[in-house]
């Protein structure tokens, strides 16, 4: 596997199956680890980074994990990006410097970060609203690269890690919601303020001060100590159907109330993503999210929500530039936008990749 | 307004409650500085990390102001340092500053006791081996080889005791 494979295919996380997946695009769990016997990144010497490196690399290889290592210092900014808008890495780790990569798993469920602000990230995706099937996946990764690598760990404060808001059990359990009727009854601030006084984060969809482009939002937890990796899984499962079913009452709502007026905006969206000659990528998303609620509704019935899934990461600027084969500039990447939505949205049923 | 000390022009404007009584104390720089409120002057050039452990002291106190000082002997970054960028340097810090993180940890998660999985394997010497490797990267940047090489012989040693 290489880079240039993933532009044919989408992570699996965006198949739009599994519980709940109308509302819920994919549930996540990230584990924060360290190796006890280096400073944590930032503190680390180009040389330690190197050897970090070297040591997840032969642990994920003496796992028996069947997983692809990508080297991200060596990475164009392109590739970078590319790596960033398909969530198998952070932001952070595409700006960071020094030796720094991701192993990614099949069917991107599974991404391993080294030397991200933790010597270790690990990650694991997968689509609809399946946090335990998650948490017993990247459990038992996790215990796999332990029978090989030292990690950080305090009798009292648990996993240690470089930023003390993840330390204890280093876990974030979070769950992308697509939340486009909320959006429009502006009730969507009332679900906010309700989680935050449960110490709940709601962040958009690159997570971390990043707008909920294409009302996306990711709901997770914030404190990491004091609770078990379960009891913190139980709050967020808890607490996620009350969320579901606030935007489907705000669905029906709409639905009884406004009809037409839904059905006219759903396929006005459709419309200008079928036909449009340039589009920006904020637009995209913005009607992609109608599209998106309007398939959900039965409002469009000659359109599949996996392929919805893949055009919102698809559309994304390193994207576009990536299938395209060549480098674009914002007007260029407009134009090439609008011609992909019209040839993926064109002639009748479609398929995702 | 004037210093309620010496009726010059006041530059320092300082509010305090205590029990609910606020009070409020107008001062001109250099009486402010003989009552200790703001950083007495300081040679110029200074880093501005002892600039702000004077600040520390003069307004927190010595109690605080010995957490500024603090260092970790394992990966060198002070307190100021972690408070100037939010991360630590190293496992040790969370022993080596506990008193000034404490606090914070019982803040933003509501406890300060882990709960949950715990790994199998316990690494004896991992503070001695950043440490060394800090060591190590500081021989290396002031092109000091015969240290160098003293270093990685001692972390090798290291390892192997880690191992057996």
């Amino acid at each position: 596997m290489n880079l240039d494979d993933l532009t044919r295919t989408s992570g699996e996380w965006l198949r739009g199956s599994g519980p709940e997946s109308d509302i819920v695009m994919c549930s996540r769990i990230r584990l924060a680890r360290n190796i006890a016997t280096y400073p944590f990144t930032n503190r680390a010497s180009r040389g330690d980074k190197t050897e970090i490196e070297r040591e997840v690399k032969a642990a994920i290889a003496k796992s028996g994990a069947d997983l692809f290592y990508q080297d991200v210092h060596v990475l164009n900014p392109l590739d970078r990006q590319f790596l960033v808008e398909r969530q198998l890495i952070s932001r952070e780790l595409m700006a960071a410097e020094g030796p720094r990569g991701v192993a990614i798993g099949p069917q991107e469920n599974l991404s391993i970060m080294v030397n991200e602000e933790d010597h270790l990230r690990i990650q694991v995706m997968h689509s609809g609203l399946s946090l335990n099937e998650v948490w017993e996946q990247i459990t038992l990764l996790d215990d796999r690269l332990e029978e090989t690598l030292d990690y950080a760990f305090h009798s009292q404060m648990g996993y240690l890690t470089a930023c003390p808001t993840n330390v204890g059990t280093g876990i974030r359990v979070g769950v992308m919601l697509h939340l486009p009727a909320l959006v429009q009854t502006r009730d969507i601030e009332k679900v906010f303020r309700a989680l935050q006084k449960i110490n709940l984060a709601v962040r958009g969809l690159y997570g971390e001060g990043t707008q909920a482009f294409g009302d996306f939002y990711q709901i997770s937890n914030q404190q990491t100590l004091g609770k078990s990796e379960l009891e913190i899984i139980r709050t967020i499962s808890d607490v996620i159907p009350q969320v579901i079913d606030y935007e489907r009452r705000a669905r029906k709502d709409l639905l009884e109330n406004s009809r037409q007026g839904l059905h006219d905006r759903v396929s006005r969206a459709y419309g200008v993503l079928k036909t449009a000659h340039q589009i920006s990528s904020e637009e995209t998303m913005h009607l992609l999210s109608s599209v998106r609620m309007g398939i959900n509704l039965g409002l469009i019935d000659d359109l599949e929500i996996p392929t919805v899934n893949e055009l919102f990461i698809h559309t994304q600027p390193a994207h576009l530039q990536k299938i395209q084969g060549r480098h674009l500039e914002v007007d260029d990447r407009n134009l090439a936008r609008a011609q992909y939505l019209r040839s993926r949205l064109s002639n009748g049923r479609h398929q995702s990749n | 307004m004037l210093c309620q000390k010496c009726k010059r022009e006041a530059t320092v404007h300082m509010r305090e409650a205590i029990d609910g009584v606020v009070r409020e104390v107008y001062l001109c720089l250099e009486c402010a500085q003989d009552q200790g409120v703001v950083v007495p002057k300081t040679p110029g050039g200074l880093p501005l990390e002892s600039v702000l452990q004077k600040f520390v002291t003069a307004h927190l106190g010595e109690l605080v102001g010995e957490l500024a000082r603090r260092r970790c002997p394992c990966c060198r970054m002070s307190y100021m340092e972690f408070r100037a960028n939010g991360r630590l340097g190293c496992p040790n810090d969370y022993t080596t500053f506990e008193s000034g993180l404490l606090p914070m940890i019982k803040q933003s998660h509501s406890a300060t006791r882990h709960v949950g999985k715990r790994p199998q394997r316990h690494c004896k010497n991992g503070p001695e081996l950043i440490r060394l490797r800090t060591a190590l990267g500081h021989a290396i940047d002031d092109q000091n080889y015969e240290e160098a090489a003293q270093l990685r012989d001692a972390i090798r040693d290291a390892l192997k005791d880690a191992l057996s």
